[in-house]
C-alpha cells in the first residue's frame, strides 16, 4: 500500500514519464519535418543533420524505457496508472521506429542531391511528407493533452495517407517507364514514399494508445481500410 | 472669446475603468498588467531541481497562442519543439540569453520567433507570431514563380501565331481570321491565369486571418446558379438546388470567398458535364463532420475505380457543428490516383481526349485555401463515368429567424 507522500511521488513520475515522451515526439516530428525538407529542397546540410539527430531519439528511448520498467518494477501501478506506463513505453519504440524511418529519408536525399536530372516529383513527395507531418502532430497532440476525440480523428483518417502513397507509386512508376536515366532516383522515391507511409501508419499507431491508455479498450468502429496492392499500370498508358 | 486648446493639451478624460485602489496604483502591478496587454506571448518558467521545466505564468496573448491547461503545467505539454526545448535548457542553465525561429506545424502552420532571456530563478520565454511577415516574402517568391512558368506556354503559342502572320500567312485572310480568333484566347487566358493567381496569392496572404461575419449559403447557392443560366442553357443543363429556406444555413465566413467557392464548383461541375444532364446542389445546415460516415455508395466506387478523399480535414473540436453543401456532376468522373493531388496547382487529370485546356488549374487550390482559412473541410467522391461530388463542410452559426420572404426549399434551374 502506498502512503500518501509515495502516491504523490508516485504522480510526479507518472507525469514526469509522461513528459519525456512528449518531448521525445517533439524530436520526432521535428526529424520528420526536417527530412521531407531535405528531400524537397535537396539540402545536404539538413540531410546531414537529420542523421546525425537521431541517436539522441536512440538514446532517449532507452532512457524512458528503463524509467517505465523501473515504474512498473518499484510501483506495480494497476488499472490506468498501469496503462500509463505501458503506454509511454509503447510510444517511445513507436517514436524510435519513427525516427529511424526519418533518418533513412534523410539518406535517401544525401543521395538524391546529388543526382544529375531534377525532377518535379520530389513535389509530390513534399506533399505527402507534409501530411504525414500534420497527421504525427495531431496524434502527438492529441497524447499530450488525453484528448480521445482527438485521437480518433487521425485514427480515422489515416486513408488519406494511403491514398497519397498510392497516387505518387503509380506517378514514380510512370515516370521510370518514361525516362530510365532517372529510375535510380525513382527508386530512392519510392523509399521514400514507403517510409512516410510507415510513418503515418505509426501516427494510427499512437492514436491507438491515446484510446487504449484513457478509455482502457480498443477503438471499435469498424474503420474501412484500402487493403491489396495496386497492379502496375499496364505499359500502354505511360507517356512518352 | 472662446480659448481653442490643441487636442493633446487638453485633459484626457478620467477612463471608464473602476478607479485604481492604491495597491493597484502601484508601479511593479503596473508593469506586470502590461504584460497582460502586450500583444506578444509571454511566458514564465521555473524548474524546481531535477523536474522538467514548469509555466510559472502567462500573458493573455500565451493563453490565445497555445494551449494552456493551468499553471503549474509543464512547458513540454504546451511546446514541445526539440530547438525552443534546448534553448531553455541553455538559458536556464548558464543564464545566457537565446533566440530562435521555427515553423509550428500542423494544418495552420505559424513561424514564430522566440526570445528566451534569464530571470533569477526563472526564464522568461516571449513568442512572436512572423507568420505574416515571412508569408509575404514567399508568396511572392511563389508568385513569380508559377506565373512565369504558367504563363510561358500560351506566351510560346501567341508568339509562334505573330511569327507566322508576320512571315507566310502575311496575305491569307482566311488564315488570318483564324490565328487572330486563337490568338485572342491565348491572351484571355494568360488574363485570366494572372487573375487566379493574383486571388490565390490574396486569399493565402490572409488565410491564418479567421474570418468574421457570416452568410447564407443558400443564397449564395441561388446567385452562382442564377449566374450561370447563358452557359446551361448552351449545354442543355439542368442545374438543381436543394437546401434550406433562407436563413437557416448559415456559416461562419467571408462572403465573398464562400461565393467563390461556390462559384469554383460550380464551374467545374458545369465544365465536366456531358450535354443535357444535370448538376445538384444540396445544402443541409447543422451536421457533423465525420470523414468516414459509413456509406453504401463509398464501396461500389472503390470497385469501380474511384473513391472518397477527405482533401481537407477540419481542425475544429468534435462537437462543431457544419453547414455543409455538396455540388455533384454526372460528368466523366475522376479516378483514384488522381484524386489525393486534385487541389495541386495547375494539376490536370490527363485525359485521352486532346481537346482545348480551358480553365486555369487553380480552381480547387483556391478553393481548398479559402475552406482552409475558414476551419471548415472539403471533401470529394468520385468514379471514373459516375460523376463526381465535392462536400464542403463550414462551421455554422446557431439558426436565426429568417428575414423576407421564405423561398421554396428545392428549386430547379433550367435555361429559359
Amino acid at each position: 500500500m502506498m502512503t500518501e507522500h509515495t502516491l504523490k511521488f508516485f504522480e510526479e513520475e507518472l507525469t514526469q514519464l509522461k513528459a519525456d515522451v512528449v518531448r521525445m515526439g517533439g524530436l520526432a516530428e521535428a526529424q520528420v519535418v526536417q527530412a521531407v525538407r531535405a528531400v524537397a529542397s535537396r539540402d545536404v546540410g539538413v540531410a546531414e543533420s537529420v542523421v546525425v539527430t537521431d541517436e539522441q531519439l536512440d538514446a532517449l528511448q532507452h532512457e524512458i524505457e528503463r524509467c517505465a520498467i523501473r515504474l512498473i518494477a518499484l510501483r506495480q501501478p494497476v488499472a490506468q496508472d498501469l496503462r500509463r506506463a505501458v503506454g509511454a513505453l509503447k510510444l517511445s519504440l513507436i517514436l524510435e521506429r519513427a525516427g529511424d524511418y526519418a533518418k533513412n529519408i534523410a539518406k535517401r536525399a544525401l543521395v538524391i542531391a546529388h543526382a544529375k536530372p531534377e525532377i518535379p516529383l520530389t513535389r509530390s513527395v513534399q506533399r505527402m511528407g507534409e501530411l504525414v507531418a500534420v497527421r504525427l502532430k495531431e496524434a502527438l497532440d492529441a497524447y499530450s493533452a488525453g484528448n480521445v476525440e482527438a485521437a480518433k480523428s487521425v485514427w480515422n483518417r489515416d486513408e488519406d495517407i494511403d491514398e497519397h502513397y498510392n497516387s505518387l507509386f503509380r506517378e514514380l512508376l510512370t515516370y521510370m517507364m518514361g525516362d530510365p536515366h532517372i529510375i535510380g532516383t525513382c527508386a530512392h522515391l519510392l523509399f521514400v514514399a514507403k517510409n512516410l507511409e510507415r510513418i503515418g501508419d505509426y501516427a494510427t499507431g499512437i492514436a491507438e494508445i491515446v484510446q487504449y491508455e484513457v478509455a482502457g479498450e480498443d477503438f471499435t468502429d469498424p474503420r474501412p481500410k484500402w487493403s491489396g496492392v495496386e497492379p502496375a499500370p499496364p505499359v500502354s498508358e505511360a507517356e512518352a | 472669446m472662446p480659448v481653442l486648446t490643441l487636442p493633446w493639451r487638453r485633459a484626457a478624460p478620467p477612463l471608464q475603468s473602476e478607479a485604481a485602489t492604491p495597491a493597484e496604483q502601484n508601479d511593479v502591478t503596473l508593469f506586470a498588467a502590461a504584460l497582460q496587454e502586450l500583444p506578444d506571448a509571454v511566458l514564465l518558467v521555473r524548474r524546481e531541481g531535477t523536474a522538467l521545466p514548469k509555466i510559472v505564468s502567462t500573458n493573455a496573448a500565451a493563453r490565445g497562442m497555445l494551449r494552456i491547461g493551468s499553471d503549474g503545467e509543464q512547458l513540454v505539454s504546451v511546446l514541445r519543439h526539440p530547438a525552443l526545448l534546448a534553448a531553455v535548457e541553455d538559458t536556464l542553465a548558464t543564464g545566457k540569453e537565446n533566440t530562435l525561429s521555427y515553423d509550428t506545424g500542423g494544418l495552420r502552420s505559424q513561424m514564430l520567433r522566440v526570445w528566451v532571456r534569464s530571470l533569477p530563478m526563472a526564464v522568461l520565454i516571449v513568442l512572436r507570431d512572423e507568420t505574416e511577415a515571412r508569408r509575404v516574402e514567399r508568396m511572392r517568391v511563389d508568385f513569380l514563380a508559377n506565373a512565369s512558368h504558367e504563363l510561358r506556354t500560351p506566351l510560346a503559342s501567341l508568339s509562334g501565331f505573330i511569327e507566322t502572320l508576320q512571315g507566310h500567312a502575311k496575305e491569307d485572310s482566311e488564315a488570318r481570321e483564324r490565328f487572330l480568333d486563337i490568338m485572342a484566347g491565348q491572351a484571355k487566358r494568360m488574363s485570366r491565369l494572372i487573375d487566379d493567381l493574383l486571388s490565390l496569392s490574396r486569399i493565402e496572404l490572409n488565410e491564418h486571418v479567421p474570418p468574421s461575419g457570416t452568410c447564407d449559403l443558400s443564397l449564395i447557392a441561388r446567385e452562382a446558379a442564377d449566374g450561370l443560366l447563358p452557359t446551361i442553357s448552351t449545354k442543355g443543363l439542368r442545374i438543381e438546388i436543394s437546401a434550406p429556406p433562407p436563413g437557416e444555413a448559415i456559416a461562419v465566413g467571408e462572403r465573398d470567398q464562400i461565393a467563390q467557392v461556390v462559384q469554383n464548383l460550380l464551374d467545374n461541375a458545369v465544365k465536366y458535364s456531358l450535354d443535357g444532364a444535370s448538376v445538384s446542389i444540396t445544402i443541409e445546415a447543422d451536421v457533423a463532420f465525420d470523414s468516414n460516415a459509413p456509406g453504401p455508395d463509398r464501396a461500389s466506387l472503390r470497385d469501380s475505380g474511384g473513391g472518397h478523399l477527405t482533401l481537407l480535414a477540419a481542425e475544429r473540436s468534435y462537437e462543431t457543428r457544419y453547414v455543409a453543401i455538396r455540388i455533384a456532376d454526372s460528368g466523366r468522373g475522376i479516378a483514384r490516383e488522381h484524386l489525393p493531388r486534385l487541389t495541386e496547382r495547375f494539376y490536370r487529370v490527363a485525359s485521352q481526349k486532346t481537346g482545348e485546356i480551358s480553365g486555369t488549374g487553380l480552381g480547387l487550390a483556391i478553393v481548398k485555401h479559402i475552406v482552409n482559412r475558414h476551419h471548415g473541410a472539403l471533401m470529394v467522391e468520385s468514379a471514373p463515368g459516375a460523376g463526381t461530388a465535392f462536400t464542403v463542410y463550414l462551421p455554422s452559426v446557431a439558426r436565426t429567424p429568417a428575414a423576407g420572404e421564405v423561398a421554396p426549399a428545392s428549386t430547379v434551374t433550367k435555361p429559359l
